[in-house]
């Protein structure tokens, strides 16, 4: 009979192996070329999700009868470098990391379990579970992570997957367009992210939460930072949370992340992924409460995304985009709810929308059947909703609010013009010096692929 | 504006630009019947997808609608290949055709190549690759086209064609430098092949492998192809050159410059259009599309998108200067350097860019009456305005940024041309490569080759270009056809003659829509009970009405979309029942607004907090229910239902009294009289005038299934895309009527006593039939209707039996009852995009007596519509009111699913895994598109793109004289989008419609299959299946 530490060990592999397991089969069976038909490919993402729910319900009922809130597994070190520094992998339960990977499970599960019907017959099956089963191991490593390391592995999973699903149709421009867009927002996140790990390394040699937060269990820890450590570590923080949850100044990466199979952008973007900022932020709100300055900027930023993505979500005119503002609304307000401390209210608005979100992402294409049976209900036509800010009475405050909107704040704009055109034009002109300057060292043209010849009379016959 | 100065010039320069502006705006008009004439999603009506081409004949149509939109006209060579192969397409019929295509051609000699037909059959048969040098030379590479023979050459093709060269050279090339033999002189032995002899070491060309022969021969080809079309003429016609600056550009460097422009478009066209899915309005949106635009973008200072730079000032002085949309396009085409002979083409082109939202402007400001919020007229002028102002702001943006070019942009054009390297000449690379890949399919040696003069290349050459990929897959399409057209032929020919004749006192009879899904559903029912009659009509019963159910909230009209309806029915709910039903009323209204509230409560601000926050969590409950346990889920939904529905006993309010019909209570309803006529057009329609079964029983039809917004596009043709239940029981309220009876009596159709009838409802997607009115069944006929309805409900487990072989997801193993629950499942499920499969096997249309096809298995194929020709007059003008019908709904139907088929991306609405609901009007490709119109593929993935073959029951003098007096039957038959044939009542001689003139078909099979049931025939079978004798 193993004692309890033992089974909860093992429950503990359990939950991060079934998905980790799911990833390297079907990635195997990919990169062998190997086809596995549509059944049994659904029955391998049904098993890892329900092995991985079982066990994590498991603990949570252990920590629910024992009473334990703190259960790290240390899976070992990456590198050691003894009295100075570890890079370790380890996972935390406890009552934030619990909740949100038996919601991982929950959703990613029932939309797995959508999708193998959705996608059935579509080219490209094999590729969304691949990527499905990264997604999950993303999310279940990002939820349980007790480094910040762990949670950076995790992070990239999630990060990599959604923007390879949101170009999940390549063949079309769009959607490879928008891939990238979310790719590239989601780079600036991981970059944020990694110099908050590099930072927290150098202030404790290590990336471990529960060294770096203090003592106590989650979210009653003290942390021994100093208020401007904080807000150093706290920043570079919020930068990766706003990339990953589609905060302002990086908002509109989300409507167009809804190039991908409706099941995709219903749990990867309604649900979870965009939560993910929040759930970093809590992760490490014992942190932030040590600089009141950070709090604040944490509320501010929260509350302006909320009142801008309402804004830009009711002009909408298309479902999917409306939904997409509406999830991100929320998202604004459960980080503003971090930023005041309201750590049980922003983890259980955070459970409740990710749901609510989801099941409205999936019937997205039921709108016209709903709005039928709602006015056949009422019996008239549906009331129209009302436009915000009905006070305005000017013509031209309307019309201009309504076109900043129309054009969701022109945040896209900036970015592309103030920011990426710059930087591209910058690096032009490195690459111009350095090839002036290579030419002048080689006395001729220094780069070959530029002067490929083109092909001529007789050129089939040496290219056979 | 430049001064004026005198007033006669102004007057006269005025009347020239309202000319001008006459002319544009026809301009305009005409280049509008190109857009897709699909209108708002909720009423989805079929429609032949190139419309705009009727005029022209199919293949031509076809090809000019590749070239206009840019879409295939045909499915791939690969896939008619891959046809062949399997056994699709015969060989011998393919030969057949391509025989007949050339004529008295067929049999001409060729340089080396044998006939004419011998090429181009060979070219059919075996994939030819080509494209511009730099392809080609990845080609030759990737598959060592200059090393090996061709590995689809036969093998003796492939020795003949080594041992030929072989002794070519051995005798003569040799021959030529080792002696002086007199008549070696007179050969040119080409530089290049001696150069290539010089290369593989003429000296050791004894002991050559097998290997080096077959190099030398592949390479000595080669290079006697490439001399052989060097200095040829072109035989190819050049492309059309482009006239939009924004395809010029794109050609020039890669850089679309509708990109932007159509981002910002689509945003402003779905507000405009929305009709209720935002919850702010279009400010201005009264003012029409160009003033609204106007309005809301000339504000400055905003958005710092750099190719906008300047449009604020642009859009103002358009505004203050009260600057018309048709004259700021006459403007837009002046700065663009558009001349008018140009501008058919340009505008046609501009409007193609976005032609989804184009077609929807179109559709919402010409048909009002679909939109809830309709918009005015004009608009598509409107819309063009626009676009062409942005055009003109991202190609100033664009050529500066890409080009380097700043000048105006009337002179653009000129400068993008220079930039452009067109692909037109081939090469002669490309061109000789075509040669030399056939002349290794056909075994044709360098030295025959070699001797070949020049007039005989050009002739060779000119023979291969011009027969091109489009005309290979016309010429593979029509075999593909002619197979099935065999098949069919074939089948009804033999089975016809087997006719018994209407059966003697049927036990029951049952009229359903002329529908192809209800083919199966028929022929179970006469399986399962051989004295049942049945019978086939357009599905809206001859009653075209508005309709209001008792729990909805407006009318909707239920019948054929070129019908206006003139009157309005009303369900209510019994007198005795009505506080219940008040109450209930009630109860859904105050839920209705309550989730109406939590919907957009949901996505605000302050309410979505609280909702999500404290209820969010209990979503997961109807999650993980309907997603995991649909069917569970839906039943419980039911019970729910079940306390808010309409009670049970409702009636038909269809009589009106003295007073015109329209909508309010005192005028909803038909008059005595105008029932009559409604019935006996029915009656005569299918043929029934005699013989009367007790219990006649009319279904009409419709699907239900979750999460589609195609939905309507499943349901029934005939109602206009709504579901046509009421339609069923409607008809049977007016033929029950005793007073309709006895008007109908005095016209000579004679309702006896004793029949009575019975409305019902066929739901395609999860097969049940439910009844109306069953109170009003008298005692005298209930045991006689619970008998058929018994039958009925075994004959829907038969026909979802039947249905399940064609879901890849349902095992062929099911039992009935299995397969009914899982096509119950499918229609609950909302994960499913699948959940029926729509008019997927369509591709027969049968107007005629079902005796004649009763007992033949026609595999859901078959549009079935009943028309008695023994009791038509010397007119046929019941046949030609049938016809007028069936011939526009039945090759809309077809015709959109061949297109839908064979361009699915570019005529079709592409996979439904990324569709996105904008503006409650259509879908777009994921976060925002082109709106797409046509069928997605989940519902034409099984289809096989054929025309539909009409099959009359008339003779060829009557069907002549209905082409003949009706434009839109003559123009579809004669122009062949459909296959017309007629089967003679009598002789059951069938006549193939072609050139204008009907010739009698000779079957090619003696017997046709025969099985002792449907099942027995397709158990086992996912695919389509030939058709078989039921012996019943």
């Amino acid at each position: 009979m193993p004692d309890s530490a033992t089974l909860i060990h093992a429950l503990g592999f359990i939950v991060v192996a079934s998905p980790t397991l799911l990833t390297a089969v079907l990635g195997f069976s990919s990169l062998m070329g190997w086809k596995l038909p549509e059944e049994r490919q659904a029955r391998f993402v049904y098993v890892a999700v329900v092995t991985g729910l079982l066990a994590a319900v498991a603990i949570l009922a252990d920590m629910l009868f024992v009473g334990t809130r703190h259960i790290p597994i240390n899976i070992g070190n990456w590198v050691v470098i003894p009295g100075h520094y570890h890079f370790a992998i380890k996972i935390v339960f406890d009552r934030l990391s619990v909740p949100l990977a038996i919601l991982s499970f929950v959703l990613s599960g029932t939309i797995g379990a959508f999708a193998t019907r959705y996608m059935h017959r579509e080219r490209g099956y094999n590729r969304f579970f691949m990527l499905y089963a990264i997604f999950m191991l993303g999310m279940v490593i990002t939820s349980l992570a007790g480094t910040i390391e762990t949670l950076f592995t995790g992070w990239e999973l999630v990060g990599l997957s959604s923007a390879l699903l949101v170009a999940f149709f390549q063949e079309r421009s769009a959607p490879a367009r928008n891939g990238l867009w979310v790719w590239t927002i989601y780079r600036v996140s991981d970059a944020a992210l990694l110099l908050a790990a590099v930072v927290m390394h150098h202030l404790r040699g290590e990336g471990d939460f529960d060294q770096l937060l203090g003592g106590g269990n989650w979210p009653f820890e003290h942390s021994a930072v100093s208020s401007h450590e904080a807000l150093v570590v706290g920043l570079l923080l919020l930068v990766a949370v706003a990339g990953k949850s589609a905060l302002i100044p990086f908002s509109g990466w989300l409507p167009r992340a809804m190039e991908g199979p409706t099941p995709s952008s219903a749990v990867f973007y309604g649900s979870l992924s965009v939560h993910l900022g929040a759930f970093l932020l809590l992760r490490a709100s014992p942190l932030l409460q040590n600089s009141q300055l950070l709090c604040g900027i944490i509320i501010a930023l929260g509350l302006t995304t909320a009142v801008y993505a309402y804004l830009a979500g009711s002009v909408q005119t298309d479902i999917k985009s409306a939904l997409s503002f509406a999830s991100l609304s929320q998202v604004g307000i459960i980080v503003a709810e971090v930023g005041l401390g309201f750590h049980y209210v922003a983890l259980f608005h955070l459970l409740g929308h990710a749901c609510l979100r989801t099941l409205q992402f999936v019937r997205v294409p039921s709108l016209l059947q709903d709005y039928r049976s709602l006015e056949n209900a009422i019996g008239e036509r549906l009331p129209p909703a009302g436009t915000p800010f009905k006070r305005i009475s000017a013509n031209r405050g309307r019309e201009w609010l309504f076109r900043f909107a129309l054009e969701r704040g022109y945040l896209d704009s900036f970015l592309k013009e103030y920011i990426v055109t710059p930087y591209i034009k910058a690096f032009r002109w490195c690459d111009s010096l350095e090839r002036r300057w290579t030419d002048f060292l080689s006395g001729e043209d220094s780069r070959e692929t530029e002067n490929v010849t083109k092909p001529h009379f007789g050129t089939i016959e040496e290219y056979s | 504006m430049q001064t004026i100065t005198s007033h006669a010039d102004a007057s006269q320069e005025h009347e020239g630009q309202d000319n001008q502006l006459q002319h544009l705006n026809e301009v305009i008009e005409h280049a509008a019947h190109l857009l897709p004439a699909q209108g708002p999603i909720t009423v989805f009506i079929h429609h032949n997808t190139l419309h705009a081409f009727e005029d022209l004949p199919f293949h031509d149509a076809v090809k000019k609608g590749a070239i206009t939109f840019g879409c295939q006209p045909y499915l791939t060579e690969e896939r008619y290949r891959y046809e062949l192969a399997r056994g699709r397409i015969r060989f011998g019929e393919l030969q057949d055709v391509l025989d007949r295509d050339l004529g008295s051609r067929a049999g001409e000699q060729l340089p080396c190549f044998g006939t004419r037909f011998d090429l181009r059959l060979a070219m059919l048969q075996y994939p030819l690759t080509s494209g511009p040098t730099s392809e080609l030379i990845w080609h030759v590479a990737e598959a060592n086209a200059l090393r090996r023979i061709r590995h689809d050459a036969s093998s003796a093709t492939r020795g003949r064609l080594i041992a030929e060269t072989r002794r070519w050279v051995m005798r003569d090339l040799r021959a030529r430098t080792e002696s002086d033999a007199p008549g070696a002189q007179e050969r040119r032995i080409p530089a290049s092949i001696t150069e290539l002899l010089d290369r593989f070491g003429e000296a050791t060309m004894e002991i050559w492998s097998d290997d080096e022969w077959e190099g030398f021969t592949i390479q000595a080809l080669w290079r006697i192809c490439i001399e052989g079309v060097r200095n040829l003429p072109q035989y190819t016609t050049p492309p059309t050159p482009l006239v939009r600056h924004r395809d010029l550009l794109h050609e020039a460097c890669g850089v679309d410059a509708d990109e932007p422009v159509n981002e910002l478009l689509i945003r402003f066209c779905a507000a405009f259009l929305d009709q209720g899915l935002s919850h702010w309005q279009l400010p201005r949106r009264d003012e029409g599309f160009y003033r609204a635009f106007l309005a809301i973008y000339r504000h400055r200072g905003m958005g710092p998108d750099r190719w906008l730079r300047g449009l604020p000032r642009e859009l103002a002085r358009l505004d203050d200067a009260r600057v018309g949309p048709l004259e700021s396009i006459l403007e837009s085409l002046e700065i663009l350097g558009v001349p008018p002979d140009e501008w058919e083409k340009f505008i046609a082109t501009s409007l193609l860019a976005l032609r989804g939202w184009g077609g929807m402007v179109r559709q919402v400001e010409t048909r009002g009456d679909r939109a809830v919020h309709p918009i005015p007229g004009g608009s598509l002028v409107e819309f063009l305005a626009i676009r062409l102002i942005l055009d003109r702001f991202s190609l100033a943006h664009n050529a500066r940024e890409e080009l380097g070019y700043m000048g105006p942009l009337d002179a653009f054009r000129k400068e993008a041309r220079k930039h452009i390297k067109g692909t037109w000449p081939p090469s002669d690379e490309q061109r000789a490569y075509q040669v030399f890949q056939l002349a290794q399919i056909l075994g044709l040696s360098p030295d025959l080759l070699f001797r070949l003069t020049k007039p005989e290349w050009a002739t060779l050459v000119e023979e291969v270009e011009s027969f091109t990929g489009i005309e290979r897959r016309r010429v593979f399409h029509l075999a593909y056809e002619l197979r099935f057209q065999t098949q069919t032929l074939d089948a009804i020919a033999i089975h016809a003659r087997s006719n018994r004749g209407r059966p003697q006192s049927p036990r029951f009879q049952v009229v359903c829509c002329l529908d192809e899904r209800e083919e199966s559903f028929r022929r179970h029912l006469e399986e399962l009970a051989p004295s049942v009659e049945t019978f086939g009509a357009a599905g809206f019963y001859s009653v075209a009405m508005y309709y209001r159910g008792a729990a909805d909230a407006h009318y909707v009209p239920l019948c054929p979309i070129v019908i206006q309806p003139r009157h309005w029915v009303t369900e209510e709910v019994n007198t005795d029942l009505n506080k219940r039903h008040q109450l209930r009323q009630q109860t859904r209204k105050v839920l209705g607004a309550a989730s109406h509230h939590f919907h957009v409560g949901s996505r605000t601000f302050a309410l979505g907090a609280v909702l999500t926050g404290f209820v969010g969590v209990f979503a997961s409950v109807p999650l993980v229910g309907r997603i995991l346990f649909p069917k569970l889920t839906a039943q419980i939904r039911g019970i729910f239902g079940k306390m808010v529905e309409t009670p049970p006993n409702t009636r038909l309010h269809m009589e009106r009294g003295n007073c015109e019909p329209g909508p309010d209570h005192q005028h909803v309803g038909y008059s005595v009289s105008e029932m009559a006529d409604m019935g006996e057009r029915l009656l005569r329609d299918i043929g029934l005038i005699n013989g009367f079964a007790r219990l006649l029983i009319l279904i009409g039809h419709g699907s239900n299934s979750q999460n589609n917004p195609h939905v309507s596009a499943y349901n029934c043709g005939a109602c206009g895309g709504s579901a046509g239940g009421p339609n069923a029981r409607a008809m049977a309220n007016v033929l029950n009527d005793r007073r309709v009876r006895t008007k109908l009596a005095e016209r000579g159709l004679i309702i006896p006593e004793t029949t009575v009838i019975v409305g019902g409802y066929h739901n395609t997607c999860d097969d049940s039939v439910t009844f109306s009115d069953l109170d009003l069944i008298p005692q005298s006929h209930r045991d006689e209707f619970d008998d058929a309805r018994r039958l009925i409900n075994q004959t829907c487990d038969r026909n979802a039996h039947e249905r399940c072989r064609r879901f890849m997801s349902a095992p062929l193993t099911l039992s009935f009852a299995d397969a009914r629950d899982h096509v119950e499942e499918r229609s609950e499920d909302i994960s499913q995009t699948r959940p029926e499969l729509g008019h997927a096997t369509n591709a027969i249309t049968i107007v005629g007596r079902r005796e004649w096809t009763r007992n033949l298995f026609l595999d859901r194929r078959a549009f079935l519509t009943s028309y008695d020709p023994t009791q038509d007059d010397d007119e046929q003008s019941i046949l030609t009111r049938i016809l007028g019908a069936v011939f526009p709904v039945c090759s809309g139907i077809n015709l959109e699913y061949y297109f839908s088929h064979v361009d699915n991306t570019g005529f079709g609405a592409g996979t439904k895994l990324p569709h996105n609901l904008a503006s409650l009007l259509g879908v777009m490709d994921g976060a925002a598109s082109d709106l797409r119109t046509g069928l997605p593929w989940q519902m034409v993935e099984i289809h096989e793109p054929v025309r539909s073959l009409f099959i009359i029951e008339t003779t060829p003098k009557a069907m002549q004289r209905i082409i003949d007096n009706n434009p839109g039957i003559g123009r579809i038959c004669r122009n062949g989008w459909v296959l017309l044939h007629t089967i003679d009542p009598t002789t059951h001689e069938i006549q193939v419609y072609s050139d204008g003139d009907f010739r009698p078909y000779k079957p090619q099979a003696g017997v046709l299959p025969k099985a002792a049931s449907s099942v027995d025939w397709y158990r086992g079978w996912r695919d389509h299946l030939e058709f078989a004798e039921i012996e019943a």
